[in-house]
């Protein structure tokens, strides 16, 4: 793709977004070897940066350029997009191929060929398998790319992107499947992959927590105002989160120490073999009371995604047993958890749990069908309908939004508070929340917290599912860390640390 | 425009306005220096061809909506509509039930035949992941043999002439459409009031019942559907086999059509009308049946037919009827495609 040793450097960039602008002003010089952090919650025009950078999107105002005497700094728009667009490479959010196996997957772009015909095995799988111990993972060459854990594929597709040779290196939130132990492994390979080929690196991100150890310095994107960059040697993370947010006071509302109360919810020897490399869950045992939230921290690919899919009813469990009020539902259908009285918040990007194309109104009766009073007889009850969703509106402060308007024009804050009234107005015995605030801004993320601690408070159980250490310390009466598909208890604390839980999730992943 | 199907705007409508416009003004533009222009012949009174091309089109549109709401692409429907087309031609063969019992019973079985394809191809689906635009193209290409090997000469309309002699006489209520009376024009009125009556029949389901609401649901997001409980590949298969019905019986009612009906002039395999009527009509059942009256009348327009027969010019009006599949189809799948996530919520388990 080109040299390296080259500075990446954005002047007084602005960044258009429908007819407005997105990103204002930017201006940031990441040096060789150097991570920098573009940190902002959804919708803040991370991608769109990344592609203005990237030459595949034209800037409304300054200039991107790789300073190292052989880029197209001086040259006219079209031919510096050109340059940017053959030197630099970006690596997406969503992965593009899923069918092959590593190797493959690493061969993708540039097959070794024979006379231009065939495929040279032998010296493509040494290339791959050098390739592969940059990021640690030769031995997987022969895996199928869709069995890796979510971090191995982000590893692959980072190790697939050095054989191009870029002069630059973007990312698009790749630590968004991450648990914390698991996004600081790949961000420190990221680094070590920079600093080797002398190439900077800039990472989107919705964490502040990624910059820190290995990120150079952070750019904050805000919503309609301009961005700042602060530096990570001078900032600590601490501060950064306090100049992001405004100084919002984001600690959890102290609710009191909760009444034991009846057991919810008691899993038992719960056994459910993981996908591909995906951790299987090795016998959980854990109950859910009336009035607690229990917090379970651990990285999707460490059984949590499994836990969440046996509770969802997605997956039935090899063995053991999930009592629900006394009812065995280990192998019943969701619905039938529903009616008798689990609900479950997902994360706001997740595509089961609302209809974009719906209205307001009737995403708020999703689920809700089979029973007065938004039905009867077989027919829907319009006035009971837009009632139901009129009062919720109101109730849950979800500003901008009518009964009538489409799901899909809503922002993604307004979204999750939607679906949290659905959710949480039928009063229901067991929430099984899975982190309802991902992505979301600071403020959201509260609300959505606040809603849900709330319901817990009126005697319902929690049963709180994160990969984030800090969000399970806000929130929790009890905490548990999975780790290697099994709970490892955790008293809640002062002393409690989000190292102290890193430690704990990766230590014994090690 | 039935909520939760469509995503869109007046742009695209405008395209489609556009699109049958160009397809209306341009064959006629293309007459001119073809044939023997002679502008009297558009004082001629029109055939009742038009009604019963409308009422096949509004049919063939219904058979691809149906589906579609649920989130298939039903491309099986030109071999639903030759399922319909054989075993009507089978019964008459047979010419055991007499005239009228023949239509009765051929035009039920054909609706029976395509009902069955569509729950074929949806099974497909469900078993063996056979992708439904794949099984619906190749069925097709079985069914095209078949249907000419038993196919029998155009039969004479016979049921409604016996108790309905009013159809004979022209109609009182519509003087100036210069409808020509006669036996088709009854069979005509009849399936499109039928037709149309669907069409209202079906959008009053979706919009207002819960298996609607559930079959809406289906159509814009399976996961979505099928994480509260709903039985998407059941809704998915009951919109087929409604829609195989609906092709199937446009296939049998084939056989009961005069030669002179119009809808031979299609640019294509007459199945896939259904496809261009639901995607002119913006993926709307109100729109598929507008757009189904306005091409069943271009259709009966003078010189329409001498056009179409000439291949290159049939090609281009073929493409143009198909046109905007181009930017309304992406507006009608969900965002992630339906396929892959049923394949994935199925293989959850």
């Amino acid at each position: 793709m080109g040299g390296k040793d080259a500075m990446l450097a954005v002047r007084d960039l602005t960044v258009a977004s429908n007819g407005d602008w997105a990103i204002k002003g930017l201006s940031l010089a990441v040096r060789p070897g150097d991570v920098h952090l573009i940190l902002g919650e959804r919708a803040t025009g991370k991608t769109r940066l990344l592609e203005t950078i990237a030459g595949l999107r034209a800037p409304q105002q300054g200039a991107v350029a790789l300073e190292d005497g052989d880029d197209g700094g001086s040259g006219a728009g079209g031919t510096r997009a050109k340059i940017l667009r053959r030197r630099v490479a970006i690596i997406p959010r969503e992965a593009p191929v899923r069918q092959l196996k590593v190797i493959e997957r690493l061969l993708l772009h540039a097959t070794p060929r024979v006379a231009k015909l065939g495929i040279a095995w032998k010296r493509g799988r040494e290339e791959a398998r050098a390739l592969a111990a940059r990021v640690g993972l030769e031995a997987l060459l022969d895996v199928p790319y869709e069995a890796l854990r979510p971090v191995e594929r982000r590893l692959i597709e980072l190790a697939a992107v050095i054989r191009q040779k870029p002069a630059a290196l973007l990312l698009d939130e790749p630590t968004t499947e991450l648990g914390p132990h698991e996004a600081r492994h790949f961000l420190a390979t990221l680094r070590s992959v920079a600093e080797a080929e002398r190439i900077p690196a800039i990472v989107a991100t919705t964490w502040p927590r990624d910059a820190y150890p290995d990120g150079s310095a952070v750019t904050i994107l805000w919503r309609d105002a301009p961005p700042a960059t602060l530096s990570t040697v001078e900032y600590t993370e601490g501060s950064v989160v306090e100049r992001w947010t405004g100084g919002l006071d984001i600690r959890r509302t102290p609710s009191g120490p909760h009444a034991a109360g009846d057991t919810l919810v008691r899993v038992e020897g719960l056994i459910l073999k993981g996908r591909g490399r995906e951790t299987s869950l090795a016998g959980l045992d854990f109950d859910v009371r009336a009035g607690e939230v229990l917090a379970v921290v651990g990285a999707p690919a460490d059984g949590l995604d499994l836990l969440h899919d046996a509770l969802l009813g997605n997956r039935m469990p090899e063995r053991g047993s999930i009592l629900f009020l006394g009812k065995e539902i280990a192998r019943s259908p969701r619905r039938q958890r529903v009616e008798s009285g689990m609900t479950f918040v997902n994360p706001p990007v997740a595509r089961d749990q609302s209809v974009d194309e719906f209205t307001v109104e009737e995403n708020m009766i999703l689920g809700q069908t089979h029973a007065p009073p938004f039905a009867r007889r077989g027919l829907l009850r319009p006035e009971s309908i837009r009632g139901n969703c009129l009062r919720s509106l109101q109730d849950f402060e979800i500003a901008g939004a009518t009964p009538r308007t489409r799901l899909r024009d809503l922002g993604l804050g307004q979204r999750q508070r939607i679906i949290v009234a659905r959710e949480v107005i039928h009063n229901p015995r067991l929430l099984v929340v899975r982190s309802p605030g991902q992505g979301l801004s600071l403020e959201e993320q509260e609300y959505v917290r606040r809603t849900l601690i709330l319901q817990c408070e009126r005697g319902s159980g929690l049963l709180w599912l994160t990969e984030e250490p800090e969000e399970g310390m806000r929130v929790a009466d009890r905490m548990a860390v999975l780790t290697v598909g099994r709970l490892v208890w955790i008293p809640v604390t002062e002393t409690l640390t989000r190292e102290g839980i890193i430690a704990e999730m990766s230590g014994a992943a090690a | 425009m039935i909520p939760g199907r469509c995503r869109a705007g007046r742009r695209e409508i405008l395209a489609n306005a556009l699109a049958l416009l160009l397809l209306i003004a341009g064959t006629h533009a293309v007459a001119v220096g073809v044939v023997d222009w002679n502008p009297s012949r558009w004082m001629a009174p029109w055939s009742g061809d038009v009604v019963l091309v409308a009422a096949g089109l509004v049919f063939l549109g219904l058979a691809f909506l149906m589906p579609l709401h649920s989130g298939m692409l039903n491309l099986g429907i030109h071999a639903e509509f030759l399922a319909g087309y054989s075993v009507g031609a089978l019964i008459v063969r047979g010419r055991v039930f007499g005239p009228a019992g023949e239509a009765g019973l051929g035009l039920v079985a054909g609706a029976l035949a395509g009902a069955l394809v569509g729950i074929v191809i949806s099974g497909l689906r469900r078993r063996f992941a056979v992708h439904e635009i794949l099984s619906g193209l190749l069925l097709a290409a079985v069914f095209v043999p078949i249907a000419r090997a038993i196919s029998v000469e155009r039969v004479t309309p016979p049921a409604l002439a016996i108790d309905l002699p009013a159809f004979t006489e022209p109609l009182r209520w519509a003087p100036g459409m210069g409808l020509a009376p006669g036996v088709i024009l009854g069979w005509g009125i009849l399936l499109l009031t039928l037709s149309l009556a669907s069409s209202v029949l079906f959008a009053n389901f979706l919009r207002t019942s819960v298996s609607g609401f559930e079959v809406r649901a289906s159509g814009s997001n399976p996961l979505a559907a099928a994480s509260i409980g709903t039985d998407v590949e059941g809704i998915q298969r009951s919109m087929m086999a409604l829609g195989g019905a609906c092709a199937g019986l446009t296939g049998a009612l084939q056989l009961w059509t005069s030669p002179a009906v119009a809808l031979e002039r299609w640019p294509f395999p007459l199945g896939f009308a259904g496809i261009a009527v639901a995607f002119l009509g913006l993926g709307s059942l109100r729109g598929a049946a507008i757009v189904a009256i306005v091409l069943a009348a271009w259709l009966n327009t003078p010189y329409v037919g001498t056009v179409l027969g000439e291949p290159s010019y049939g090609a281009a009006a073929a493409a143009l009827l198909l046109l905007p599949a181009l930017w309304v189809l992406p507006r009608t799948v969900p965002d992630f495609g339906a396929p892959r996530s049923i394949w994935r919520t199925r293989h959850r388990d």
